[in-house]
């Protein structure tokens, strides 16, 4: 460690794995709170050393190396386990720990009471060190690192209550599928490797420029990228384990699957930019994945009972918005959603997890209602979080979408990919969002109560150490968005300090008129979108909904559009098949009939019943006489010489 | 002297064992051997190089050294059998003195082939150590151990005849002064292609059959499925899959231009290999047959980074050989454990155990993790490099074994929830404070090699470079390159 306050930040993984190890080792013999006061008290202090270094971090214009320890320093690869502190990382820094620091404090009353108390609180320390390891390192094998890190942190506390089948089910689900999208990381990174002969990341960036715009070596990286990107941010076709992870305990979904490990594919993105901004091939890849995936997710979410699934398809969309933005160029843009998104869907993750605790484990929303008079905490903070991610104006989510809807309407990187059509395809998921989440939150906090009289006497307010991140998340939600507003009329604080970690891409800004009036027309869809979820769900009770939703078309989108019925028959099915093929030919095909060829040789066979007839020490005798016999040789083929 | 002192200490003890007629006498003598010896193994880097004649009429020599990949090997395969001994003398009851002498056998066994220098020595150590691991089958092993022993002899004296004909051709076809590596090296280099192809072909089988390598690889599903059920056996077994060793060591640095030829044939014959095991690995219930194929899974990626002859994949293919010796080795003593509780070694017999042995299942996990290559632990580094060089080789070779990555989380997962968690109401007890001792060493090595490889490494490299670099000889000499090598050091 140095001087330099931001040196001291690499500091903060360390933190986080300390208390993991702690409650890991001893914390089945701490009474409860104290593991989740010492794994808080260990994010918490991470979130101090990461604003510290934020603070001081300045006017650099290059990041800060902190070079540990040698990693796997071979063939000319320079790696080692060494930190590289930039505007990007240390951001994100600031989200894990910040968000994170709120959500144990959370989790020490949502989880009460648990048998695995002290394990709960050591899986999510891990999470937030493998986490910090992923945005810190400097190299792509290091971010690798973290990257399956959190995969495994994810899988253990998706399968958290593993003595239920489903739960480890979904846990299996997601490791398995994000394993297929951290295959395509490895080959992108052997890829870099023969491209770049390097796979530090800074230096990959700085050597893009010696190769064409749009060279297929780019292309072919980018892409690969975009592969494991999808995996871990849930895009299509990989997504289909996010709505399944919901099974873990809803802090877990507020801080993994909403905040921070979703994003992960968007920061690869976003740390690789001037690769994506000189292939637009691998952009226009990217941003169209995204934009299919916001669009068919919010189709999704519409048609969802559970109260945290509604919010799965939510999360998966709202990511879609970030791939789109990152894909036409717009870097700071894509981590600008990350930070108001982690915000506010953190929060609504938080909110439901408020529910579901008040209602003693009741996930439907058809059972829901009337909350707000109940948990009237809860149901304010909902509300903001609703609003946020809607798109009303001044709130946090209506800053980042704007701004996404706008650089994607002026992308000139993909001008000839069809931004245009991408423009269009948000605008009318924008709609679905503030209609989908308004439906959210009318389904459950307003009208009648649709649960029985019995559960109505238990449903309580959550205590204070869950409400008090709630209204912490919920002022965050509003004020965050003022970091980033429109530049052409503003002060914007957040692109010009991105700018400097990610790379700058050429936009056709449209005159300022024509800005006031896209956003005009976010505005206008947002409210829209709003105003259909009062209509249905608020002054005609969901009567129009209910007569829909039994149709077909709404099993299908129930269902998330078919994808697990077809990876059973696509991907699943014919792989046990031929699992099941190759063990059988394993077995009874190449092990017998080898084993048959050799003894119907004759002379094996007469060797074989002489060496059967013996016991182990016959067995020894013939290994002696066959040493024997070689010295022989070699002694004779020695004198020949 | 540090190199001969471990490879005479453990063969000392092994004798002394056969006197022990008493089970405690033999488990205290085990103990005291097995520390001494593992520090003798903890001072082995940095220590001298010994030389001295041994058969002066054909030029071989007892020479040992530790400064190269083999001493990195010894140390790691002396770390995995302290527990390995330990674990062997709580669990194997019916003549456990020679039990623990047949393991001490190929601790030396072992120590010899990993630190001789002199081709002839080892070939040596590489047959008498076969002899051990016959009697710990034949003498401990299950109901079928006879087929299963026929098959692995069988397998094992075919490929060791080839390889005593290349070694019976190597010193006069070449002209080398002796059987020492460095005479050698400095030879063979006058071999012409066509020599140097038939004489790699005779080192291949052998260590294609010991790697093992699709076809070759029947005896050791047999082998592991029918040796003591502790699991003690099957860790030396692991410990002695040395064929990558001997490709690494010997036939590669030795014959560049055979191997360049045969390279493209075993570089796609590793990569099915590595894929085919781990997909098979996803169906078996037989705890020791999945571990197994995983282990054959780990060894198909050996030999795509051998025979990617990229100085990454030579390098990251030993280190992964080092490390699936601590994680494959842990799983064995972990599956003998699991058979201390339930006496099964079928996977549908357990489920939901996490509950009441939540110690055993966070060693299983972290040590199961570490198997199918999640970074952090031992295996990544190598199991990363390999894949890396065959990738630079080939990318059709690269990407096929890339599959295996995602296979291998399959069988992972599987396995561990299969054991560990769903609804089951099966109870078992905790790990021992015995057991957690016999773990602890397996642990430690598992976070070492993981987080720290760069050491290691490095003595791989050094030892790697000699094959690139004569590769790259070749090639100036000769037409345009079969492989890709050309980007090796910037």
């Amino acid at each position: 460690m140095t001087g330099d306050p931001v040196t001291w930040a690499a500091l903060a993984p360390f933190l986080a794995l300390a208390g993991a190890l702690v409650n890991g080792l001893f914390g089945a013999r701490l009474r409860e709170p104290l593991p989740g006061v010492i794994a808080s008290v260990a994010v918490g202090a991470a979130f101090v050393l990461s604003l510290l270094a934020f603070a001081t971090f300045g006017e650099r214009d290059v990041g800060v190396g902190v070079r540990l320890w040698e990693f796997m320093p071979v063939a000319g690869l320079d790696l080692a386990v060494a930190f590289h502190l930039d505007q990007l990382s240390l951001l994100m820094m600031l989200i894990i720990t910040g968000v994170g620091a709120l959500i144990h404090v959370y989790s020490i009353g949502y989880m009460h009471g648990d048998d695995g108390y002290a394990r709960y609180f050591s899986a999510l320390n891990l999470f937030v060190a493998a986490m910090l390891v992923l945005v810190m390192a400097d190299s792509y094998p290091l971010l690798f690192v973290g990257w399956e890190g959190v995969g495994v942190c994810s899988f253990l506390l998706i399968g958290f209550w593993y003595r239920q089948t489903q739960n480890p089910d979904a846990a299996r689900k997601a490791f398995i599928v994000n394993r297929i999208g951290d295959a395509g990381f490895l080959v992108a990174m052997f890829l870099i490797y023969r491209t770049f002969g390097t796979l530090t990341i800074s230096e990959v960036n700085a050597a893009v420029g010696g190769f064409a715009f749009g060279a297929a070596a780019l292309t072919g990286i980018g892409v690969l990228l975009m592969v494991a990107a999808a995996g871990k941010s849930a895009q299509l076709p990989l997504h289909v384990w996010l709505p399944d992870a919901m099974a873990g305990p809803t802090p877990v979904s507020a801080l993994i699957h909403a905040a921070t490990m979703v994003t992960a594919g968007v920061y690869l993105i976003a740390r690789s930019a001037p690769l994506f901004a000189a292939s637009p091939d691998a952009s226009a890849v990217v941003a169209w994945v995204g934009g299919i995936t916001a669009l068919a997710a919010a189709i999704v979410a519409f048609a969802q009972t559970d109260i945290k699934k509604i919010l799965a398809y939510s999360t998966i969309s709202q990511l879609g918005f970030m791939f789109v933005a990152v894909g036409v160029g717009a870097y700071w843009v894509g981590i600008f959603h990350v930070l108001t998104h982690a915000c506010f869907k953190g929060l609504l993750f938080l909110t439901s997890g408020s529910v579901i605790h008040g209602l003693g484990g009741e996930q439907d929303v058809r059972r829901m209602g009337g909350l707000r008079r109940l948990m009237p905490v809860t149901a304010l903070t909902a509300l903001v979080g609703t609003l946020a991610i809607a798109g009303v104006p001044l709130l946090s989510g209506f800053f980042s979408k704007d701004a996404i809807l706008l650089y994607t309407f002026s992308s000139t990187l993909l001008a000839d990919h069809g931004s245009l059509v991408l423009y269009g395809a948000l605008l009318v998921t924008a709609f679905m969002t503030a209609a989908y989440m308004g439906r959210w939150y009318l389904l459950v906090f307003e009208g009648e109560p649709r649960f029985t009289a019995e559960a109505r006497a238990k449903v309580h307010e959550s205590p204070r150490v869950m409400t008090v991140p709630l209204v912490v998340l919920a002022a965050l939600s509003v004020l965050i968005g003022y970091v980033g507003l429109p530049s052409f009329a503003f002060p914007n604080l957040i692109a010009p300090w991105l700018q400097a970690a990610t790379a700058s891409v050429p936009f056709d800004y449209p005159p300022v008129w024509a800005e006031w009036l896209l956003i005009g027309v976010a505005v206008l869809v947002a409210a829209a979108g709003l105003a259909l979820a009062w209509w249905v769900y608020a002054l005609q009770s969901g009567r129009p909904v209910t007569r829909f939703g039994s149709g077909r078309i709404a099993a299908f989108a129930r269902s998330g559009l078919g994808f697990d019925a077809l990876y059973r028959a696509a991907v699943v099915g014919p792989s046990e098949g031929t699992a099941a093929g190759l063990a059988l030919l394993d077995r009874d095909v190449l092990d017998r009939g080898l084993a048959a060829s050799v003894t119907t040789a004759g002379f094996m066979a007469r060797a074989i019943t002489l060496l059967q007839t013996g016991y182990v020490r016959n067995y020894a005798l013939a290994m002696l006489a066959g040493a024997v016999i070689l010295v022989l040789v070699v002694v004779i083929a020695g004198v020949r010489a | 002297m540090t190199a001969v002192t471990l490879v005479l200490l453990p063969l000392v003890v092994a004798t002394v064992l056969l006197f022990a007629r008493e089970a405690l006498v033999a488990r205290a003598i085990a103990l005291i051997g097995a520390i001494a010896t593992f520090v003798t193994a903890v001072l082995l880097p940095g220590s001298g190089a010994v030389q001295v004649p041994w058969i002066p009429t054909f030029g071989a020599f007892i020479a040992f050294d530790p400064g190269h990949a083999g001493g990195v090997l010894a140390l790691v395969a002396s770390l995995v059998m302290v527990p390995t001994v330990l674990w062997a003398s709580l669990r194997v009851e019916s003549n456990t003195g020679r039990f623990l002498a047949a393991l001490f056998a190929m601790w030396s066994g072992l120590m010899g082939l990993f630190l001789a220098r002199d081709l002839v020595l080892f070939y040596v150590f590489w047959e008498a150590t076969l002899i051990p691991s016959l009697v710990m089958l034949g003498g401990w092993g299950g109901a079928q151990r006879r087929q299963a022993l026929l098959k692995y002899l069988l397998y094992a004296v075919a490929g060791s005849f080839a390889m005593l004909l290349t070694i019976a051709a190597i010193k006069p076809l070449a002209g080398a002064e002796s059987y020492l590596f460095a005479d050698l090296l400095a030879a063979t280099v006058s071999l012409d292609v066509l020599t140097q192809t038939w004489l790699f072909a005779g080192f291949a089988l052998a260590f294609a059959v010991k790697l093992p390598m699709f076809p070759l690889h029947h005896w050791l599903i047999d082998f592991h499925e029918q040796n003591h059920p502790s699991g003690a056996a099957d860790v030396a077994g692991t410990l002695y899959k040395v064929g990558g060793f001997g490709l690494f060591a010997w036939a590669l640095p030795l014959l560049p231009e055979g191997a360049r030829q045969a390279a493209p044939l075993l570089l796609a014959l590793g990569a099915f290999t590595a894929v085919y095991a781990a997909v098979i690995a996803t169906r078996a219930n037989h705890l020791k047959r999945l571990l197994a194929y995983a282990s054959l899974s780990h060894m198909g990626i050996v030999a795509v980074g051998l025979f990617g002859l990229h100085l990454a994949g030579l390098s990251g293919a030993m280190y992964l050989l080092a490390a699936q010796m601590v994680t494959t080795g842990g799983l064995f003593l972990i599956s003998g454990m699991l058979h201390a509780r339930r006496g099964s070694l079928d996977a549908d017999s357990y489920g939901g155990i996490a509950a009441s042995a939540p110690a055993l299942a966070a060693v299983t996990l972290l040590v199961l993790f570490a198997s199918i290559g999640v970074p952090g632990l031992a295996n990544f580094p190598g199991e990363f490099l390999a894949l890396l060089g065959a990738f630079q080789a080939s990318t059709a070779a690269g990407v096929l074994a890339v599959l295996a990555v995602i296979a291998a989380g399959v069988y992972g997962v599987n396995l561990y929830q299969r054991l560990y968690q769903g609804p089951q109401p099966n109870a078992v007890a905790d790990l021992r404070p015995l057991e957690v001792v016999v773990l602890a060493p397996i642990v430690a090595a598992t976070l070492w090699l993981g987080l720290a490889p760069a050491a290691q490494l490095r003595v791989f490299e050094a030892d790697a470079i000699v094959t690139v670099e004569r590769i790259e000889q070749a090639q100036d000499g000769v037409d345009a390159p079969l492989v890709a090598v050309g980007e090796v050091r910037r």
